[in-house]
Order: structure tokens, then C-alpha cells, then sequence
């Protein structure tokens, strides 16, 4: 009966990806205007990016907090009636604080653009920080953080962040829901108002883009706002820890979490794209080392990752998995085992062709759409890299040899390099 | 699927279980090909559900058991159902569940539920109907229907008395869950509840918000929302209390908050609101093909696929009445089930 299933339908490997780069405008008060129209919705998104994350305060938590105030209130309105606008024409606005950039972003409905604009121009350009919104934004903050606390995997990755980086480093998370307590309503505006002005910005429209809604684009945030001057771009050096392997002790959990990693070269390093093969063969898809070893053989994990994580100044190649609290050690040195074991033995191009194919199947991922178009330029822009990074991935991806990568193993993953945090049982 | 640059997962719910793969147009056929093959039968070896088992026991703990708050749907389904299967969770009452499954009870399972007449397959994205049709017969069209397991739950009796249970945790702050019974999916109370929901709790504008979260500062977190089941489901509301506030105290305005609803229709404007955001948020949902694959087996085993083209109209048809009486129907007295989950260490101070 199913003797034509033996054979395996013909695969056809992604053969070219449309890097066609959106067309760049600047608007006369200095925000840079990228629109990608595309998609058959007639739905529009739109993202301020603006250079204002972890990076530039000068406080922890005041780029968190200033972004948690962008909607609470402006001199002319209060925080209950900015939400009632946008959540009567059905409007999703957020404000995400980052490591980097801060984003503001507004998906919509086309035919209610007119109506939500200039409400989106007042909240960005005249946030008016009002101190009975701020004191509930922090209480909840802190309430997230100390449920987050109790978090093994969050405990394990954000200790080890600030054990590879220094506590004191601007993308380090804070070591306590305490730290809410000393944000100020003061750093967190001063944030505000010296990170959010029109040169700072850069803005991407995506979706139903058509003239109409380039027009309004143009009438809103055309014109300059904001002041410049008291910016400031921190210079920080990372500071890692001599301890090489740190436990957090967390008695009642039944699971350990474990995060093993260091800091390894940013985007702009010719080694990058390639120690980012690196770490999928070893973690980042199903099939992966790490998942075959750890998940598929013995059962330790529900699942294990490996990954590059690539801020714009600095880029972290980390492994992290919650297992079994009394197989820690099993699990630790079964990591290492598949590190040692890339250092030591060329893949095999049997293991290679389907992760090449399925990289390739993840960045037409990425371009699929307008506003998977989007994020992809809006990230390539905010790292300060041009479209030539595309082809340069790709064509990693597709030629890299298997010594190409034992070196790179060799030069990256040497076990005695990685830094290890558990969180959990000891 | 890797080779065909493709993805692939699964999850399951009280309802459905459901496989997916994404990959490109021009691979469909690799998709079909391991698709069918699974549904003709897996390889059941002793090895494979003895490593299998320890993941899900790992996934068990992670979700559950590791996490703060991770069994309160435990409690919860618990205490609400008494007789009808959404007393289980997907995943089981307890890890030995998982570790006493037998090789004959999952192959069991298996032969009658996964079937071409248990079975529905979307496939969307870049392909003609004729096509996917021509495709579909191909790969899937030899494969037997099996007998399909009876499935005939009996139906939840209606709750007569409140219910409430207390739980102490090594959880940072108190929490409180409250389950009441409503309707199921495919009725038009699920649709006034749904609307009555948002009302409550969808956006910063809502009542839970801008009431509770801000002027009376009683709460961090307040939320309702609905299960969403295909049978009976719940109207779910919960909160965590603001630092230093008594959270009984905090349960009890939430409630008053929700029996308003009872007693005063809801105005035009609120109502205008809330249908707006279904409209944008319907429109927003079709954009991404596998949400949109997804929504389309989901109604197609709830009775009828092409229902996906009529829930804006479900939603823009209620009126402030049938908000009014689907309130009555579920926040009526003794349909209520309240689960405490406190902090241990509020217990010992």
C-alpha cells in the first residue's frame, strides 16, 4: 500500500531571498523614514526606534521606566484618556524597553490612522511623567520581579549576564527587585527627554503603506522635536568575574537551571556569521547536538539551547537548559562533551546539508512579509550594518566547511573558557 | 523537515491535538509525505517512550512544578469539574501518570484518534486549491479509516454551591483565581462573554484597570478572560493585590466590579470599544498563514471551518441586552469557584 512513500519527495533548497532594501527618507527634523508596503490587510504598523535602551542611562532601570511612562499622561491629557483613544480604534500601542534601542509601536487599522496619529505624535514628542503613574508602574514592575526571582532559568541567565559582563555594566540585569526601589521619577524623565527628539529616532512604516498614510506620517512627525545636547553614549568596559562557575542556591526547586557561556565577538567581526552556525549546530534547532544528546538519549531536558545573542556593542554566546536537580552534573558535563567533541572532530556534511537548508528556511522566515521585512532592516540598521550582511550570512551558511568550523570551535568553544551558573538544588 | 528548510511542532489542548509544519511553498510535498506517514503509524519501541516519558516528566516539572503559580490550573480544574474530562490537564494530574503510561495504552491512543476520519488538514500559504487537492489525495487518500474511539463526556452538572479552597506556596506574593461555568464555543454567550471580558480587562482603558490597578491602587495585576474550550468552558478572573494590601479585600471589590455587570447595562461607548478592538484584532490574526492554518482546523472540528468568516459578525451582533443576561447566566449564585493561592510566608508572619 504506502510502497511510494520510500522514496522521499524531491527538496528544493532556497535558492534566493529578496533583500530589496526599503527606500530611506529623511524627514526634515532628522528622523530617518523607511516605509515597506506589502501584505493584503489593510492593517499598518509602525516603529519608533530610538537610540534610548540600557545602554545610554545613566541609572539602572531608567530606560525601563522611562518607556513604561510614554503613555501616562502629557500635558494636555491624562493616562486614561490617551488609553481610551487608542483602545477605542482597536489600536495595540507598546513601548518596549531594550538593551539598545527603545521602541514605540503602533499596530492599527489603516481607516483609523487620522484619528490615532496625532495622539501617537502627542505621547511621543510631550510625555508629561505624572508621579501617581509612575509609582504604579513601579510597583508593578517590582511585583514582575519578584515573581521572576523565583524563576530558575531567569535566575540562572540574568546571574550569569552580570557574572560575564559586571554587575555594573549597562546590558547587566539588575541582582533585585530592590533596585525598583531606587529609580527615580527625575532619571527616568531626564531619560526621556535627552533620548526621545526627532534625530534620535528612526522610523519604519509597514503594512498598507500607501501615500496617504505617508503624507499623515510626514504631517505628524515630519518636523523636529525634542532637545539634544544632554546625550550621552556610555563607554563602559565588561568586567567578568574570576569565578569561573557560580551556584545560586534556590533549596526547594526539582529542577536546576543552567546557563554556560562568554562573551565573544559582536556582528561586525568576520568570525560572527560563522560562530552562529557554530552554536545551531550545537543548540539551536531540533535536531541539534545538544537536544539529540541531552533531550532524545537520556531523557534530562524537555529542552536545551544554544545561541549567539548579539547586542550592539557586545554579542554572548550562551547555552541554557533546566534539568533534572540530581542529573545537574550529568547534564554540565554533557554540555561540555559536545563542545570538546566540535573542537575535536569535523561535522560531517550528512549533519551539514539539512542545517544549511534549514538556516536558509529561517531567513526567508525573515523576510517573509512586510513586517517580518521590517524587523529584519530595523535590527541590520540599529547594528549599524549594511545590506551586504544578508549576502555575507548566506553565503556563510551555504560554504562554510567543516574545518572552517573546527576552527572556529577551537578558537570559541574551549570548554575551560565558559563561565557556568546553576541556579536550583545543590 | 530541516532538509526541506522547514519547522515543525505540536501542541495539545483539552480539545485537539495538533501537528504543524511551515516551510516553503515548493517543499509542500516533503511536509505531505512525513505527514501521512505519521498518521499510518509511528515506530512504537519500548526505548523511544522510555526516553519520550523522562522528557515530558522534564517539561512536567518545568511547567508546573519548577514554577512559581506553575499548578494553579491543577487546583483549579480540579475544584470546577467533578465529572466532565477538563478535570485533566493535557499533561496529567500527577508525574507518575506519565511514567505508568504503557507502550499499549499510547499505541492504543494512537490507532483510534489519529485517522483520516478524525483528522482535519489545512494547508495554506503560496498553492492553488486544485493543487493542494491533488496533493492531499496523493499522499493521504490510501490511508484506511480506523475505528474511532466513542467520545460521549458526561456532561458537567450544574453547580449548585460556591466552591473555594485555600493553598499556602513558596510563592512571593497571594494570588487568587476565580473559575465560573459558561457556555460553550459555539454559542452566543460565548460572544457577550468574550466582548464582557475585554470590557473588564482588555487594555489600559478597561474597568479592572483604570479602576482597580489606578484609582483605588488595590491591585498590580487584574485580568478575566475566558478558557475558550469547545465544550462548557470558564470565565476565569484573577488578580494579584498591590504590596501591603489584604487580599480578600482586593477579591472582594474585583467581585463587586464584576456583579456590576449584572445590575447595569453596559454603555454604548464601552461596547463600541470593545468591538472595534475585535475587528482590528480579527483582521491582525489572518496576517500570519500558520495562525491562520491553525484558527482553521480549530473551527473545523469545532462543526464548520468557514465559521472563520463569520465571528465579526458574531461579535458585532451583541447588543448591551445579551451582555446583560449572559452576566445573569454565569455570575449567577453557586456557580462560583474560588481558588486562594496564598504566600507561606504571609502564613507565618
Amino acid at each position: 500500500m504506502s510502497d511510494f512513500r520510500k522514496t522521499a519527495p524531491l527538496v528544493h533548497s532556497v535558492d534566493k531571498i529578496d533583500f530589496i532594501e526599503p527606500v530611506r527618507r529623511l524627514l526634515p527634523g532628522g528622523t530617518a523614514f523607511f516605509s515597506l508596503y506589502g501584505g493584503n490587510q489593510e492593517v499598518v504598523k509602525l516603529d519608533f526606534s530610538f537610540k534610548a535602551g540600557s545602554w545610554y542611562e545613566h541609572n539602572k532601570l531608567e530606560s525601563l521606566m522611562a518607556a513604561s511612562m510614554i503613555s501616562e499622561g502629557t500635558s494636555g491629557k491624562t493616562a486614561s484618556e490617551i488609553a481610551n483613544r487608542f483602545d477605542f480604534y482597536g489600536a495595540q500601542l507598546s513601548s518596549v524597553p531594550y538593551y539598545d534601542n527603545n521602541y514605540v509601536s503602533l499596530l492599527a487599522l489603516k481607516k483609523h490612522l487620522p484619528n490615532l496619529l496625532p495622539l501617537l505624535a502627542e505621547i511621543i514628542h510631550d510625555a508629561s511623567f505624572p508621579v501617581h503613574e509612575f509609582e504604579i508602574n513601579r510597583q508593578k514592575r517590582r511585583q514582575r520581579a519578584l515573581v521572576d526571582a523565583e524563576k530558575v532559568g531567569l535566575v540562572a541567565q540574568r546571574t550569569f549576564l552580570r557574572t560575564i559582563l559586571g554587575e555594573k555594566h549597562p546590558y547587566a540585569p539588575v541582582a533585585s527587585p530592590d533596585a525598583y526601589n531606587l529609580v527615580t521619577l527625575e532619571g527616568a524623565r531626564d531619560h526621556y527627554k535627552t533620548h526621545y527628539f526627532s534625530h534620535n529616532a528612526t522610523l519604519f512604516a509597514s503594512g498598507d503603506v500607501d501615500s496617504s498614510v505617508e503624507r499623515l506620517v510626514e504631517h505628524y512627525f515630519g518636523t523636529g522635536w525634542g532637545m539634544p545636547g544632554q546625550f550621552r553614549d556610555n563607554q563602559p568596559d565588561a568586567i567578568s568575574a574570576d569565578e569561573k562557575r557560580i551556584f545560586v542556591e534556590r533549596e526547594n526547586a526539582n529542577q536546576n537551571a543552567v546557563t554556560i557561556g562568554k562573551r565573544v565577538p559582536t556582528q561586525h567581526h568576520p568570525d560572527s556569521a560563522g560562530l552562529k552556525l557554530l552554536a545551531t549546530i550545537l543548540g539551536g534547532y531540533f535536531g541539534s547536538r545538544l537536544m539529540s544528546n541531552l533531550r532524545e538519549e537520556k531523557g534530562l531536558t524537555y529542552g536545551i539551547h544554544a545561541s549567539v545573542v548579539s547586542f550592539v556593542r557586545d554579542a554572548i554566546f550562551m547555552v541554557h537548559a533546566e534539568v533534572t536537580a540530581e542529573k545537574t552534573e550529568e547534564a554540565v558535563r554533557e554540555i561540555f562533551y559536545e563542545m570538546q567533541r566540535l573542537c575535536d572532530e569535523p561535522v560531517s556534511e550528512t549533519e551539514l546539508e539539512p542545517l544549511r537548508n534549514f538556516l536558509l528556511g529561517r531567513m526567508l522566515e525573515d523576510f517573509d512579509g512586510p513586517f517580518a521585512r521590517s524587523q529584519s532592516f530595523s535590527s541590520l540598521y540599529e547594528a549599524e550594518l549594511s545590506v551586504s550582511y544578508f549576502d555575507h550570512i548566506i553565503h556563510t551558511i551555504r560554504y562554510t566547511t567543516p574545518e572552517q568550523i573546527r576552527e572556529l570551535a577551537r578558537k570559541y568553544l574551549v570548554p575551560e573558557t565558559m563561565y557556568t551558573v546553576i541556579a536550583g538544588k545543590k | 523537515v530541516q532538509h526541506a528548510s522547514g519547522t515543525n511542532n505540536a501542541f495539545t489542548s483539552n480539545d485537539l491535538t495538533n501537528y504543524y509544519i511551515t516551510l516553503p511553498a515548493n517543499n509542500i510535498e516533503t511536509a505531505l509525505w512525513l505527514e501521512s506517514d505519521r498518521m499510518l503509524g509511528p515506530k512504537f519501541t519500548k526505548k523511544g517512550l522510555d526516553v519520550q516519558k523522562k522528557v515530558v516528566i522534564e517539561e512536567f516539572r518545568q511547567r508546573n512544578l519548577n514554577k512559581p503559580y506553575g499548578d494553579v490550573w491543577h487546583l483549579l480544574r480540579n475544584l470546577v469539574y467533578k465529572v466532565h474530562p477538563y478535570r485533566w490537564p493535557t499533561i496529567g494530574l500527577v508525574p507518575e501518570h506519565i511514567e505508568e503510561a504503557t507502550l499499549e495504552e499510547v499505541k492504543d491512543f494512537f490507532y483510534h484518534h489519529y485517522a483520516p476520519n478524525n483528522a482535519v488538514l489545512v494547508i495554506s500559504g503560496n498553492i492553488s486549491h486544485g493543487e493542494a487537492l491533488e496533493q492531499t489525495k496523493k499522499w493521504f487518500g490510501d490511508i484506511p479509516c480506523r475505528e474511532i474511539a466513542p467520545y460521549s463526556p458526561l456532561p458537567e452538572p450544574v453547580q449548585e454551591e460556591d466552591r473555594e479552597i485555600t493553598v499556602y506556596r513558596d510563592v512571593p506574593i497571594d494570588t487568587f483565581y476565580i473559575g465560573w461555568h459558561m457556555c460553550s464555543r459555539n454559542e452566543r454567550d460565548f460572544y457577550a462573554l468574550d466582548l464582557l471580558s475585554d470590557i473588564l480587562s482588555n487594555g489600559s482603558s478597561s474597568r479592572f484597570e483604570v479602576k482597580l490597578v489606578k484609582e483605588q491602587k488595590l491591585f498590580t495585576e487584574a485580568d478575566a478572560y475566558l478558557t475558550g474550550e469547545n465544550e462548557p468552558g470558564l470565565f476565569v478572573a484573577t488578580g494579584k493585590p498591590a504590596a501591603g494590601v489584604d487580599i480578600h479585600a482586593a477579591k472582594e471589590r474585583m467581585l463587586e466590579e464584576i456583579l456590576m455587570t449584572v445590575e447595569t447595562s453596559i454603555t454604548d461607548y464601552e461596547l463600541e470599544k470593545v468591538k472595534n478592538r475585535v475587528e482590528a484584532d480579527l483582521l491582525i490574526n489572518e496576517i500570519g498563514y500558520l495562525e491562520k492554518a491553525i484558527q482553521l482546523a480549530s473551527f473545523e472540528i469545532l462543526g464548520d471551518a468557514s465559521e472563520i468568516n463569520r465571528q465579526g459578525q458574531h461579535y458585532q451582533e451583541i447588543t448591551a441586552k445579551n451582555l446583560l443576561e449572559a452576566a445573569r447566566n454565569v455570575f449567577r449564585n453557586g456557580n462560583k469557584n474560588t481558588l486562594n493561592y496564598l504566600s507561606i510566608n504571609n502564613r507565618t508572619k
